[in-house]
């Protein structure tokens, strides 16, 4: 199936064409400076959000997924990542030259985020019910009452059990995937319009895994917000994404709804990436691995930073690296692309 | 309440190991308690009736329950040099050194804590630079020396304050703040790195995610959590100042429990020096223990194992 053949149209669960964008990412360039040296970790990156949609944004670990979700939030680890370029709008705001008292007013009430490790993502000495009320009495002019009030309905949402019993408790006294169910409750109290979800399941067991993303799609639809969601999980991708974004070194190399990607990968390290998945009814001794590593931000190579582990590579894909190219609803920064043949 | 109790009975456990260790290691210092009480122109027999009174001759175990037996009953009995109760001597001296402790103790932390903070939130910066330089420096002065140059600068050539004597709030300073010195430069790094450390966590993170200001951010949870590290260690300051006391008491003239363990060892008085030991011993156990609660307290991850 070829790039232009193939059907395109908004699936069963995508939103319609009229969607409005919540979250626009334009060009975004990240800096880490470490020992007088710095270097380019996020190389410009273009992303939108819209209303009542769900972007995974996947890639193996270290390609910039986490620091371009941090940047939305202001979060980037001080002194040490920083954006140097690039434009992040909320609503028409760009959140980079707001005021850090004016971001704070948007963070959990306008734009939330819920992190990868919940066992250490919770202030150990407070219960979780005293910093969840903390949350919402500093965005919101509400008592003590009406604070609880919500805190509980956040926490019921989440589906912690027994959630009216649970405020006075302090995290050590609650699993991993409880916690996280605290952490998405402190992220939907205030009903925020988009919710980034940094790898959420990946530091849970699998068998929590799921209903915890079930949980958070049925926020993010119930809610319509638009949500950002990251991982390197393939699985989680195919269960709750509307469009999908693939990372590598920090740019992305294809964007397109998840049908699509799933049936017609067109940059060779997404096909490597579904390559990569096991397959039950494969022999172990058959699992694939893209060959080579991710190169070294500080070394790029030169052209086509795909271009070493690529086994389509042609002579010119070593002298410039291709731009990311718009045709319909897809984008794809290739130069060699070829149909996907599974193996 | 679970901890706080197990830690309770290993607090017994040690008191009674080390007044063991007390008793035998006064007995093992050598001389002989007659040349502290007796005249030098006694003779063997008197000396030697002398020690049958008071029971030096018994196997050593017999006399160690007898000891603390009486301790326990409240009469530790008398000094040999001045025949004075060891009792009137405790709550006389014990006061002097209780003030002198406590204010070295309250030191360490109020000035300690807050210099600490100080340079976690502006890390870095000169006021940082310049608190952690001071700290170094004030952990590598010996305090017998710290305490002569302090008594040089402020009382000969400054005359500000009185180089020994006691027990108003003049005669406090010198003594307290050098008592104090080390266990403040020790505190100021504690916090500093235990600021540092709770600031880059991830619940700090999420707590910016939530749009709470760094102001209360910081007040209220960094600061809780990086105390808790300092907690657990005023104990050892309290071991730190009762060890630094005998010295420091000593030079300045305060007359504390450490000036009369001091004088009591030099003496072979050996009723004193046992049970001053005894009283400072008990006292840096019991003070861990408190800290230990303490620790407790600030920590839920220990208050409740549920």
């Amino acid at each position: 199936m070829s790039f232009v053949e193939s059907k395109i149209g908004p699936g069963e669960s995508a939103p319609g064409p009229e969607k409005t964008p919540v979250l626009e990412i334009e060009d975004l360039r990240i800096s880490i400076a470490s020992a007088g040296s710095s270097f380019e970790v996020v190389k410009g990156v273009s992303l939108t959000v819209c209303e009542n949609e769900i972007v995974c944004l996947v890639g193996e670990s270290g390609c910039g997924k986490s620091m371009t979700a941090l940047s939305v939030m202001g979060l980037l680890p001080r002194g040490v990542a920083r954006v140097t370029e690039g434009k992040i709008n909320y609503e028409g705001l760009d959140l980079l030259s707001l005021q850090s008292r004016e971001l704070r007013r948007l963070r959990a009430e306008s734009i939330s985020m819920i992190f990868q490790d919940p066992i250490t993502s919770l202030d150990p000495v407070f219960t979780i019910g005293s910093v969840l009320q903390e949350v919402v009495r500093s965005h919101r002019n509400v008592s003590r009452a009406e604070a609880k009030e919500i805190a509980v309905r956040a926490l019921v949402q989440a589906e912690l059990p027994d959630a009216a019993d649970r405020l006075d408790s302090y995290p050590h006294q609650l699993s991993g995937g409880m916690r996280q169910r605290v952490m998405i409750a402190l992220a939907i109290a205030l009903d925020p319009r988009v919710l980034i979800a940094d790898e959420p399941t990946t530091a849970l067991d699998v068998t929590v895994q799921a209903q915890i993303l079930e949980n958070l799609r049925a926020r993010q639809r119930e809610r319509e917000m638009g949500m950002l969601l990251i991982t390197h999980d393939l699985a989680v991708v195919a269960s709750v994404a509307d469009r999908v974004a693939v990372m590598y070194a920090g740019e992305i190399v294809e964007e397109a709804p998840v049908e699509e990607l799933f049936a017609d990968p067109q940059h060779p390290y997404t096909q490597g990436l579904l390559r990569a998945l096991p397959d039950i009814s494969v022999s172990r001794a058959g699992l694939y691995s893209i060959p080579g590593r991710v190169p070294s931000p500080q070394t790029p190579p030169p052209g086509c930073l795909f271009a070493p582990r690529c086994e389509h590579v042609l002579d010119s894909c070593w002298e410039g690296n291709p731009e990311l190219k718009r045709e319909a609803n897809r984008s794809l920064r290739c130069f060699n692309p070829q149909p996907f043949e599974v193996r | 309440m679970k901890h706080t109790a197990s830690r309770l009975v290993y607090t017994v456990i040690v008191l009674f190991v080390s007044s063991v260790a007390v008793f035998y290691a006064i007995r093992l210092s050598g001389g002989d308690a007659t040349a502290a009480a007796l005249p030098g122109s006694a003779t063997e027999e008197f000396r030697e009736e002398f020690r049958d009174r008071l029971g030096l001759n018994e196997p050593i175990y017999q006399q160690y329950f007898t000891y603390m037996g009486r301790i326990l009953s409240g009469d530790p009995g008398n000094s040999l040099t001045n025949n004075k109760a060891l009792t009137t001597m405790l709550s006389e001296h014990g006061r002097n050194s209780l003030i002198l402790g406590g204010t070295a103790f309250g030191l360490v932390f109020l000035v300690g804590v807050p210099l600490g903070i100080v340079a976690s939130l502006r890390r870095n910066s000169w006021a940082d630079q310049g608190i952690m330089s001071m700290s170094t420096v004030a952990m590598a002065v010996p305090n017998f020396w710290l305490a002569l140059l302090a008594v040089w600068l402020f009382a000969s050539r400054l005359g500000w304050l009185p180089s020994a004597g006691c027990c108003g709030p003049k005669h406090l300073i010198l003594p307290a703040v050098v008592l104090a010195f080390e266990g403040i430069a020790l505190t100021v790094r504690m916090t500093r790195s235990s600021m540092i450390e709770s600031q880059n966590s991830d619940y700090v993170r999420t707590l910016r995610a939530g749009g709470l200001s760094e102001w209360r951010i910081t007040c209220k949870h960094v600061l809780r959590n990086a105390l808790i590290p300092i907690i657990s260690l005023a104990g050892l300051r309290i071991g730190q100042i009762v060890g630094y006391a005998l010295i420091v008491e000593t030079i300045f003239g305060w007359p504390g429990l450490g000036q009369v363990l001091v004088n009591a060892v030099l003496r072979r008085d050996y009723p004193v020096a046992q049970f001053f030991s005894l009283v400072l011993v008990a006292l840096v156990v019991v003070g861990n223990w408190v800290a230990d609660t303490g620790y407790t307290i600030a920590n839920p991850r220990l208050r409740k194992s549920s």
